[in-house]
């Protein structure tokens, strides 16, 4: 009686059945009809169970059931039609549980079995996470594939809302697939094998809290657990100067959950767990800012050899050292890239980046990044028209003329693919400060002259001069010192 | 029996004494500052126990009135040399945690390191005044910093400062007993034998 027959790959199926009478029995004869065409297949069978090929349509089975002597007691046949064999894949197997303490990440790996099956079936993959002791369900997901006729080795990751050290986690998995030429009825498989990933809870040596200095962004929700030893006791855990109620994860272990996490101090915020006996362990909490977006970026040259680049950095993201935001400067046209040290105390943040030979325009991305994010900004310059020489140092004015003079100075730089443009500052004692504007090309670490005329005779003169680019103005330099000078008599 | 000490020997380590005790009072009030601060800083409860360091030397000494003037010095010397590695860590710590974050609180420590090296110098100053001098410290490798957590690590400086606090105590007490003449001679003899 209640014969079932249950295909696991659409080919062959396992038939099983009862025998309703009490006697003791032998063996069976079980023959069955391939698609309903003689002869049937026979054979004996101690088990109440065969596996014989899934029939296109349909196929007849008898069943006769022998005493231990072999006299015949019962024979029984059913007709089986494709519609009663129900299709219930193979129990998934877990290839790979990988736990990634750092992120309270799992990685699962399972292969799909799919060359046991036609291309393109449509598979659902349940997936359960348990948790503590008492393997609490905590989630169930489910993950979609597409059967290619080959074993694919599917990957899951789930991240868990505590860390994984806190307790032990355990995943199970089971799948349905969508067999649609199938008529008859489809099932989910078995529950794969529980797969674990044992908390720190489980070692002798586990105690801690975690996450062991982690960093998160404001307005995270953090989970901390205390692991601790067997027979201790958690006085109170407390997130900065907050005490928490305890969440019992197992006799070992206990944990807090702190919500919208508000920005720490430089150090950190401290979780402590206080044990019996007057011990106590912790953890650093450092909460803070992805990096925003740097503002008023700005690349200048001042010598032709090192461009400067600065920006205002934008909100501070609250988190110092080495859990501080790096800067970078990646040049896209030559591919160059440079690591930028800067002060995360200095309201405006500088990086240089050296000039290239034969390269006139820049792309520049500025990277940055810190621990919770990353962000960059660009900036496409023509560095001749970002031209901001130095101050014009050594200048000297002379002249053995009434009325005019020779100004010497040096500008530190290398201004050869570029003209100058001067400004000279005219200032005496009694008649109104005048400009001379000159330009003239520009040269290589060079001095450079001018001459003023229809100065005043027999006057005292105080001369300064700054400079920038001719052809595409960008930035004056400073002045420089001034420099006195009487003209002759006349 | 030992010589005694020729008048201007005996001069030069009272003055000696005289200016430790003076920077173990200094050094003191500093650290007790920088406890606070760093409490503060830190976040931490300023009740909070910390079981004894591993690699801090303790003040704490059984017949601390039996000791010669020479083991006084010696032990005096073995804690500041290895506060001098200790404050190093915290500061080299301080600056990889926080980078330009908290100079105030680096410099707080930079300044205890100063004066914790500058009370080794002193000690050794005494001990040249004995023939044998101060020991040497080629070949003493500081001790590895342990790998502990952050929060391990904050607790770690606090029982570090609070011993050092403890030992600054107990060096200007050392260095009174040092300019004590030892009972019966006019002068003190060289430390070798008293207590």
């Amino acid at each position: 009686q209640n014969l079932k027959c249950v295909t696991h790959n659409l080919r062959k199926m396992a038939c099983t059945w009862d025998v309703s009478s009490r006697r003791r029995h032998g063996q069976s004869d079980f023959c069955y009809t391939t698609n309903d065409l003689p002869p049937p297949v026979c054979f004996k069978t101690k088990e109440k169970r065969v596996e014989i090929p899934v029939p296109e349509s349909s196929t007849t089975v008898t069943i006769t059931t022998n005493s231990i002597s072999g006299t015949a007691i019962a024979t029984k046949q059913f007709e089986i039609h494709s519609a009663d064999i129900s299709f219930v894949p193979l129990t998934p197997r877990i290839l790979s549980l990988t736990p990634d303490f750092s992120t309270s990440t799992l990685n699962l790996k399972w292969s799909d079995n799919g060359s046991a099956f036609p291309y393109g079936l449509d598979a659902f993959w349940q997936i359960q996470i348990l948790r503590k002791e008492a393997k609490e369900k905590v989630t169930q997901v489910t993950y979609y594939s597409k059967m290619t006729h080959e074993d694919v080795i599917l990957s899951w990751n789930w991240t868990s809302d505590m860390p994984l050290e806190c307790t032990s986690h355990y995943v199970k998995i089971r799948c349905y697939i969508n067999v649609t030429q199938f008529v008859g009825p489809k099932d989910w498989s078995d529950w794969s094998p529980v797969k674990e990933v044992p908390g720190k809870d489980t070692e002798p040596n586990g105690s801690g809290v975690f996450p062991q200095d982690t960093v998160v962004a404001v307005g995270s929700d953090v989970t901390f657990c205390c692991v601790h030893e067997e027979g201790q006791q958690i006085e109170r855990m407390s997130y900065g100067s907050k005490v928490y109620p305890l969440i019992r994860l197992s006799s070992r272990s206990s944990a807090i959950r702190v919500l919208n996490a508000s920005a720490s101090d430089t150090s950190g915020t401290n979780v402590v767990c206080r044990l019996s006996e007057d011990e106590m362990d912790g953890t650093v909490l450092f909460v803070g800012y992805a990096p925003d977006v740097p503002q008023n970026l700005s690349c200048e040259t001042s010598n032709f050899l090192i461009i400067k680049c600065t920006w205002k950095p934008g909100r501070p993201s609250g988190l110092y050292g080495k859990r501080g935001t790096n800067y970078s400067l990646f040049e896209r046209i030559s591919g160059k890239n440079v690591s930028c040290e800067v002060n995360e105390m200095n309201r405006e943040r500088v990086c240089g980046f050296p000039v290239l030979a034969d390269q006139k325009t820049y792309h520049f991305i500025l990277g940055v990044s810190n621990p919770i994010g990353q962000t960059q900004s660009s900036l496409l310059v023509d560095l001749t028209q970002r031209v901001h020489p130095k101050t014009p140092e050594k200048l000297t004015v002379s002249g053995n003329s009434s009325t005019s003079v020779h100004l010497h100075w040096f500008i530190n730089g290398s201004f050869a693919e570029i003209r100058l443009l001067c400004q000279i500052e005219i200032s005496s004692g009694h008649s109104e400060q005048k400009m001379h504007n000159i330009s003239m090309p520009g040269g290589k670490f060079s001095t450079y002259t001018a001459q003023l005329n229809t100065l005043h005779p027999y006057t005292k003169y105080q001369f300064r001069v700054r400079c920038s680019a001719a052809d595409h103005f960008w930035r004056w330099s400073d002045w420089s010192r001034v420099e006195e000078h009487t003209t002759l008599e006349a | 029996m030992a010589a005694a000490d020729s008048p201007s020997a005996a001069l030069r380590r009272r003055d000696l004494c005289s200016r430790g005790i003076r920077l173990a009072g200094k050094m003191r009030s500093d650290v007790i500052d920088l406890l606070d601060t760093y409490v503060e800083r830190q976040g931490l409860d300023a009740s909070a126990s910390v079981v004894t360091v591993e690699g801090v030397p303790v003040a704490a000494v059984e017949r601390w009135d039996e000791q010669t003037g020479t083991q006084r010095l010696l032990e005096n010397l073995t804690a500041y040399r290895a506060f001098r590695v200790l404050l190093a860590q915290m500061l080299e710590e301080h600056r990889e945690q926080l980078g330009d974050a908290d100079t105030g609180l680096g410099r707080a420590l930079a300044a205890v390191l100063l004066q914790v090296s500058a009370f080794a110098y002193h000690l050794e100053e005494l001990l040249r005044l004995e023939s044998r001098g101060p020991p040497s410290e080629e070949g003493t490798a500081p001790p590895p910093v342990p790998h502990l957590g952050l929060f391990e690590r904050k607790l770690r400086g606090l029982g570090v400062l609070r011993e050092l606090a403890q030992w600054a105590v107990r060096s200007a007490r050392d260095l009174r007993q040092l300019t004590k003449p030892s009972p019966g001679s006019s002068s003190a003899p060289s430390w070798a034998e008293s207590p």
